[in-house]
């Protein structure tokens, strides 16, 4: 197919008739461009799917975080305005998420809560992460029995329910938004220690280790050069993963009555107050709250997992079958 | 002198993978130690460059008795003995540029000002272009890390070289290139040189003597 | 890399053991004539950043007959991976091909869907001895537990049997024989991945690359990290899996060595491209090598001169316009540097 281009004209060598035809060729992949190859896209297919879930997770984050960040200080309205006469309204152009039992608009609450429950996941997640990256690279880089005692500790922490033990700490302080951190960040750490460990005992078997110490670097300079930033990664992928999980632990909480005050609109209390309502058939005040908790997780998610292809890649040399 | 007597080590003190081994390297003298896959001569190689602890044998360096391994030897003593290990690949943190996985061991030990000139002269010395050094370990080829590889353990002019199956990743003419590398700097230095390998025709050029695992490891001691 | 395309070297082929026929232009049909795998003007490029390409392979082209063995070698980064990796189907996405690579069947490799490479190819009609074994198994599964999930995907039994597949004793005693096939000891079947030396787990693959029957064998650096004994065995087992079954192995390596011990047909790769491909004998032994970078490359084995080739072979991404090698090469002149020599007669080089 490809003929070799005759009569060129002389000096056409090198960098200039380099760039022309890759450029032409690069906005659709089958296109002849000369006498040249034809190209066409190799690799898998899965990778655009995957593209897209990645696109679409990536605007709704950025939807809620505008959403989060420029509603409050923008907003006209009070979102703890009561307005009896225009309670219970189903969604409406007015309403788009409907009003609750006091005429307060849910579109606005639900804001209001979203903001109040990402902050509270956002906090605890970075709380519980550089709790659970210092305790696991600390056992894992220090081995012995400081790595069997730690370890021990957090497998008897591990054996407590989650949420048991958050209700426990949650009732020894005051309501509010930092008992119910410190609760979420308490319980969360642990299984983010596992993992750090679990990174830093292989990392620190690897020869790249082996030729540190060859060279003299310090335990403490091995750790800091080569191993926390090793863990980073897996860390942050971790730290990703525990913020929608730890606002269904605040909603959970609140839910129970044992979180936030009941007057602060969170997701939790929002959908715990919408419960009588709801029994009477109106659906609107659990539906949104609802669906906020939701639709961030997965698309939170759908972020993380293409982080964690990218901590993966498949290497060049590993051909599986 | 480099003195390996009565060896006993491995990662399972029930199943060590070496028994009784005994290996002496005078200053100066290359050795070419044989073996098949498998057979322990990494963990050797390990033992030697004061890498693993054996569970048996003392390691003698320069007339020093070692008493500690990894982080509990003397930093003077581990950086004379210089490492290449056989997977490039592992041997090199992902997150470095090779200009700063060269220069690791300067700084390390607390010599940063004399890192851009070594490392310069070094790489060059390898084969190694200077577009190279910005890049990290994923964006150049198997020959090209080791040569970085090599130039790591030369950096602190070590006394004693341990190349652990250093070229079985490599091509003829990186081998052959590096080994060249590791003879001007022993010829420079005096250093002493114990290359662990598998293939008898490779090290029977590369070193003065070349010694099978059947004659160094211990017959006699058992379990 | 759109300018000269030396898709004439698809009409140049080795004489090897091959059986007698014209091999014909690709995808002239099947036919017990035809050749196992036939290569022509295959390219690999990936996309980067900024509209830059990095060519990776160029215009390959070549023919494997039934029970021939044709050694692929060339330094690290050389692009000989990356054409493996091409006709397993397992390029990365940001990869583009060109040419084609088609089996005795007529398929072409290079524009099968990912479905027909997973069901019909990878395993059944191209087997795949892997560089790195350990990182190719499953570290949390038995050898035993590999070689029976592959005899169970990939054999059928001789007695019909539910759902077409083997089970139970019969599956048990299969992998077994898979095992055996490979040399590899029964006793060590019941081990981790992790727990067997390199030449083990090598054996391991062999073992799980043969037992689809293909009549296509593709190993990718299969000696690396073993000794020399082991290297004779492995390569050796290689090609009694294939010369005396009619089966085509094509080995990509590093390692002349073990070319020279088995292969009929070497074919030398650098810069992405082919720069000789040659019979063997003539290869290694008398007249040997033609092009200058083959000659450097076997000077520099410790049996020879083991003098290095000066200097470093040049970035794909940026290739010079004439001969890759030509920086390299004591021969080069004017000509090579500004004319990209063509593969013709077996050698891509204006001096030979």
């Amino acid at each position: 197919m490809a003929e070799p281009v005759t009569g060129r004209v002389p000096g056409t060598t090198g960098t200039t008739a380099e760039g022309g035809p890759v450029k032409a060729a690069e906005g659709g992949p089958v296109e002849t461009v000369e006498a040249g190859p034809v190209w066409k896209p190799a690799g898998t297919v899965r990778s655009s799917t995957r593209t897209l879930r990645v696109r679409v997770s990536a605007a709704i984050v950025l939807l809620i975080a505008l959403a989060v960040l420029l509603v409050p200080p923008l907003a006209q309205l009070d979102q703890q305005a009561v307005d009896l006469s225009a309670k219970l309204l189903p969604p409406s152009w007015a309403h788009p998420f409907g009003t609750d039992d006091v005429g307060r608009d849910l579109l606005l609450r639900c804001v209001y809560g979203l903001r109040v429950s990402l902050l509270v996941g956002l906090v605890a997640a970075l709380v519980a992460t550089v709790l659970g990256t210092a305790v696991g690279a600390a056992a894992g880089a220090l081995g012995g029995w400081t790595d069997r005692l730690v370890m021990r500790a957090v497998d008897t922490l591990s054996s407590i329910p989650h949420l048991l033990l958050g209700i426990f700490i949650v009732a020894m302080f005051r309501p509010g938004v930092w008992p119910v951190v410190v609760s979420v960040a308490v319980t969360h750490w642990l299984s983010t220690a596992r993992i750090v460990r679990a990174e830093v005992l292989s990392l620190r078997g690897r020869p790249y280790v082996d030729a540190a110490i060859s060279g003299g670097a310090s335990r403490w300079r091995v750790a800091v050069r080569h191993l926390v930033p090793g863990v980073l990664p897996q860390a942050g992928l971790a730290a990703v993963l525990m913020v929608p999980h730890a606002m269904w632990h605040e909603s959970a909480l609140s839910f129970l009555g044992l979180g936030l005050p009941a007057h602060q609109a969170s997701l939790g209390n929002l959908v715990q107050s919408a419960r009588g309502s709801l029994l009477a058939g109106d659906w609107w005040p659990t539906l949104f709250p609802g669906l906020l908790l939701i639709i961030p997780t997965l698309a939170i998610a759908g972020l993380a997992g293409a982080w964690r292809d990218r901590l993966n890649p498949r290497r060049r040399s590993e051909l599986s079958l | 002198m480099l003195e390996l007597t009565g060896i006993t080590a491995g990662y399972d003190r029930r199943a060590p993978v070496v028994r009784g081994a005994h290996l002496a390297l005078r200053p100066g003298e290359s050795l070419g130690l044989l073996g098949p896959s498998g057979c322990g001569k990494s963990t050797l190689a390990r033992v030697a460059a004061l890498l693993h602890r054996p569970d048996r044998g003392t390691v003698t360096l320069d007339g020093r008795a070692v008493t500690g391994y990894r982080h509990r030897a003397p930093r003077d003593l581990r950086t004379s003995v210089g490492v290449v290990f056989q997977q490039p690949r592992l041997a090199a943190d992902p997150r470095l540029r090779l200009r700063d996985l060269v220069a690791e061991p300067l700084r390390a030990t607390g010599r940063r000002t004399e890192a851009d000139a070594a490392v310069a002269e070094l790489t060059e010395r390898v084969g190694l272009g200077r577009d190279l050094l910005t890049r990290r370990a994923h964006e150049v080829s198997d020959g090209q890390l080791q040569r970085a590889c090599l130039a790591r353990a030369l950096i602190l002019r070590p006394r004693w070289l341990v190349c652990d199956e250093m070229t079985a990743m490599l091509d003829a003419s990186t081998t052959a290139a590096l080994v060249r590398v590791v003879e001007e700097y022993r010829a420079d230095t005096g250093a002493g040189l114990l290359a662990v390998g598998h293939d008898p025709v490779l090290l029977a050029r590369w070193c003065d003597r070349t010694t099978h695992w059947d004659e160094i490891v211990d017959g006699t001691v058992k379990d | 890399m759109t300018r000269h395309h030396p898709a004439d070297a698809a009409g140049v082929r080795p004489a090897g053991p091959a059986p007698a026929g014209d091999p014909g232009p690709a995808g002239s049909g099947t036919g017990p004539g035809a050749p196992v795998l036939a290569v022509d003007g295959l390219s690999v490029r990936f996309r980067m950043r900024a509209g830059r390409h990095v060519e990776a392979v160029t215009g390959a082209s070549f023919r494997l007959a039934p029970g021939e063995c044709l050694a692929l070698v060339g330094e690290s980064g050389c692009g000989k991976s990356v054409l493996a990796s091409a006709l397993l189907g397992l390029l990365p996405g940001n990869a583009e091909t060109a040419g084609s690579a088609r089996l005795a069947d007529g398929l072409d490799l290079l524009a099968a869907d990912e479905r027909t490479l997973a069901r019909t190819v990878r395993g059944r009609r191209v087997g795949l001895v892997p560089q790195s074994p350990a990182a190719h198994l499953t570290p949390v599964r038995t050898i035993r537990a590999h070689l029976e999930e592959t005899v169970r995907e990939l054999v059928r039994p001789a007695v019909p049997a539910p759902r077409g597949r083997l089970r139970g004793d019969a599956l048990r005693a299969a992998a077994e024989a898979a095992a055996e096939r490979a040399a590899f000891p029964a006793g060590h079947l019941d081990r981790y991945p992790h727990e067997l030396s390199g030449g083990l787990a090598q054996r391991a693959a062999t073992a799980l690359a043969l037992v689809g029957d293909a009549p296509l064998l593709l190993a990718d650096e299969p000696t690396t990290g073993l000794d020399r004994e082991l290297v004779h065995r492995t390569v050796d087992e290689l090609r009694a899996h294939t010369r005396d079954v009619g089966r085509a192995l094509l080995m990509i390596t590093h390692d002349l060595a073990a070319a020279e011990r088995i292969a009929d047909t070497v074919a030398v790769m650098y810069a992405g491209r082919i720069v000789e491909l040659a019979p063997a004998a003539a290869f290694f032994g008398a007249p040997g090598p033609r092009h200058p970078y083959a000659a450097g490359l076997l000077d520099a084995l410790p049996e020879r001169a083991f003098t290095p080739i000066p200097g470093a072979p040049p970035e794909l991404g940026a290739l010079p316009p004439g001969c890759a090698f030509a920086a390299r090469c004591a021969r080069a002149d004017d000509a090579c540097r500004a004319e990209r020599p063509a593969l013709t007669e077996g050698v891509a080089c204006h001096h030979a």
